[in-house]
């Protein structure tokens, strides 16, 4: 009996241990790092600091990173609501009856998502937004206008990441809410159609509070990637040798370079703590369902 | 079915064919380029269809780079890394799911929390907890990141799924006097066969298309995956080489592509009932 009861601890050891080696010792020693002055000219001798990093992210004002914080939050929203709009839309339409071909729409929309996302990113900067052979300039040529230069203002350069990551990010969702609208029992539209209901009084009282729940974790998730978004403002702004001058930092791009370029460790792994924290916050508030065990 | 009805339909057919062709702008231009003889792309006249056809760039990606030992690498990185994690996590969700022990919650919890701290903030923390094991720049030291990148996500997406499968049919094989070994091979994976599916290829493509771990720990580009060939040559090589990028990368694709379509009906149930993402 007494094996019995340490069989369960027995399953988990393989994966408690790689887990532990590869996340939780990497937080538990950025926390630490994150009170040194650790940075290339301290890299032997890091000096206990204190809080002198965290008062550095927050009340330095060009240390950039509560404009980064910032932006990566407006990034989020920004993101989110497009997704959510676009996705829903596609999704309501492939489900319109009638709609002979919506597997093989959905089949290509899921493209986006099945490509490597690296290489995509890396097709929509050669491919799209390059100044002189991009395939936008082109367009705007062709049509007798100055072509622009996507990637190096900080503003055009913010909404071509926008664009790169709703063409990236929509199959999941579309997929995701598809799956919530064909769960829902036809029936109810029937008896609101008899009972005179329009378009948007369904909408309103049927399919978003049936749908809701379904997505809801999914939508969570999503928050969290989009946050956490690495790639595409990296790829397309600020790669190694071919930044292109605009600083659309998201707080993770800022402390990726904190650490990496300007090898700045003990302030990055403040930075690193103080996102893992809001993180954390907004987990908490946003994932009881998730946060489950009774079942 | 009515006159008005079938008009709209015309017109929602155009719109999807419309977006289905906005969305697949960027991977049909790169292939057109890469199927053009003729590197004209300053000229203003580009069009998808190429002018003078030719597998020229492909030919030269395959033989004059070292494509073929780069896809040799990444074939070895992404199995190995799928087996490992899966022969790691299977038993760890399937106590997760049907065990009940002191420190389950916490554990449950703990988890999610945990996957909260973006890997890239890791890295250099990794770095030097690797690096006196002797794993830094080797196959070794990249497989347990990846596992371990991984692996929250497999036990709480397999987890997930576990719980959905009904308790009494286990009961049946209890009875019958099947060990948690044979419950989990002869009854569970068969039953959690989208679960297991989409988490290990959620797990191939993520090692698949990982590049910024690999530049970061492996040194030497005879070691290098795809992903990170391709990501280190652009900055340099393929800048000036449009075509052969186009090319390199479409190749890269297409095996992601294949097994992204053969499992897409397991994707929606795989991946919703655990309620993570990696």
């Amino acid at each position: 009996m007494k094996q019995n009861k340490l069989r369960p601890y027995l399953y988990l050891t393989p994966s408690l241990i790689v887990i532990g080696l590869i996340v939780v010792f990497p937080i538990l020693y950025t926390g630490y790092i994150s009170f040194t002055n650790m940075n290339i000219y301290h890299w032997f001798n890091p000096r206990f600091i204190g809080f002198d990093n965290y008062a550095k992210a927050f009340f330095v004002f060009d240390s950039g990173f509560l404009s980064a914080l910032l932006r990566t939050v407006l990034w989020t929203f920004l993101n989110m609501v497009l997704q959510m709009a676009v996705a829903y839309l596609i999704a309501v339409l492939l489900n319109t009856e009638g709609l002979r071909a919506h597997k093989v729409y959905k089949t290509i929309l899921m493209f986006p998502w099945a490509m490597p996302g690296y290489v995509s990113i890396l097709l929509w900067k050669m491919g799209m937004f390059n100044n002189e052979y991009g395939l936008l300039n082109q367009w705007l040529r062709k049509l007798g206008l100055n072509g622009v230069r996507w990637l190096d203002g900080n503003v055009s350069a913010f909404l071509s990441c926008t664009l790169v990551n709703l063409w990236l990010a929509l199959p999941f969702m579309i997929m995701i809410i598809d799956g919530a609208l064909q769960s829902i029992d036809k029936a109810y539209y029937e008896s609101a159609t008899l009972d005179g209901a329009g378009f948007f009084v369904k909408l309103r009282n049927i399919t978003v509070p049936l749908v809701r729940p379904i997505i809801a974790p999914a939508v969570v998730i999503t928050v969290f990637t989009t946050f956490k978004q690495f790639d595409i403002v990296y790829l397309l702004t600020q790669q190694q040798g071919s930044k292109t001058g605009a600083d659309i930092h998201t707080v993770i791009t800022y402390t990726y370079e904190k650490a990496f370029v300007t090898n700045n460790y003990g302030y990055s792994s403040a930075i690193s703590m103080i996102i893992f924290l809001l993180l954390i916050f907004f987990s908490l508030y946003t994932n009881k369902e998730l946060r489950e065990g009774n079942r | 079915m009515n006159y008005r009805k079938k008009i709209s339909l015309v017109f929602l057919n155009l719109f999807f064919i419309l977006i289905c062709l906005l969305c697949l702008i960027p991977i049909l231009y790169a292939l057109g380029v890469s199927l053009n003889s003729r590197n004209d792309l300053l000229s203003s006249s580009f069009s998808f269809i190429p002018k003078d056809f030719t597998f020229q760039n492909y030919r030269a990606v395959l033989f004059e780079k070292p494509f073929l030992l780069w896809l040799k690498n990444s074939l070895i990185l992404s199995f190995s890394t799928v087996v490992i994690a899966i022969a790691v996590a299977v038993p760890g969700a399937y106590a997760l799911s049907r065990k009940r022990f002191p420190g389950r919650k916490p554990i449950l919890n703990l988890l999610i929390l945990l996957n909260a701290f973006p890997s890239i903030l890791s890295m250099f923390a990794v770095y030097r907890i690797l690096k006196p094991m002797g794993l830094v720049n080797n196959f070794t030291g990249l497989v347990l990141i990846y596992i371990g990148t991984m692996a929250i996500f497999g036990l709480w997406n397999m987890k997930g799924y576990f719980d959905t499968i009904p308790l009494e049919i286990e009961e049946a094989g209890k009875i019958d006097g099947a060990d948690d070994f044979r419950l989990i091979r002869d009854i569970v994976l068969p039953l959690a066969r989208p679960s297991i599916i989409v988490t290990a290829v959620m797990i191939l493509i993520y090692v698949w298309n990982e590049y910024i771990f690999a530049v970061t720990f492996i040194t030497g580009s005879e070691k290098y995956t795809l992903a990170a060939g391709l990501y280190a040559l652009q900055a340099t090589d393929y800048t000036r080489n449009w075509p052969i990028f186009s090319a390199a990368s479409l190749l890269v694709s297409i095996p992601v592509l294949i097994i992204f379509f053969c499992v897409q009906r397991y994707m929606t149930s795989g991946l919703t009932a655990g309620g993570v993402k990696g």
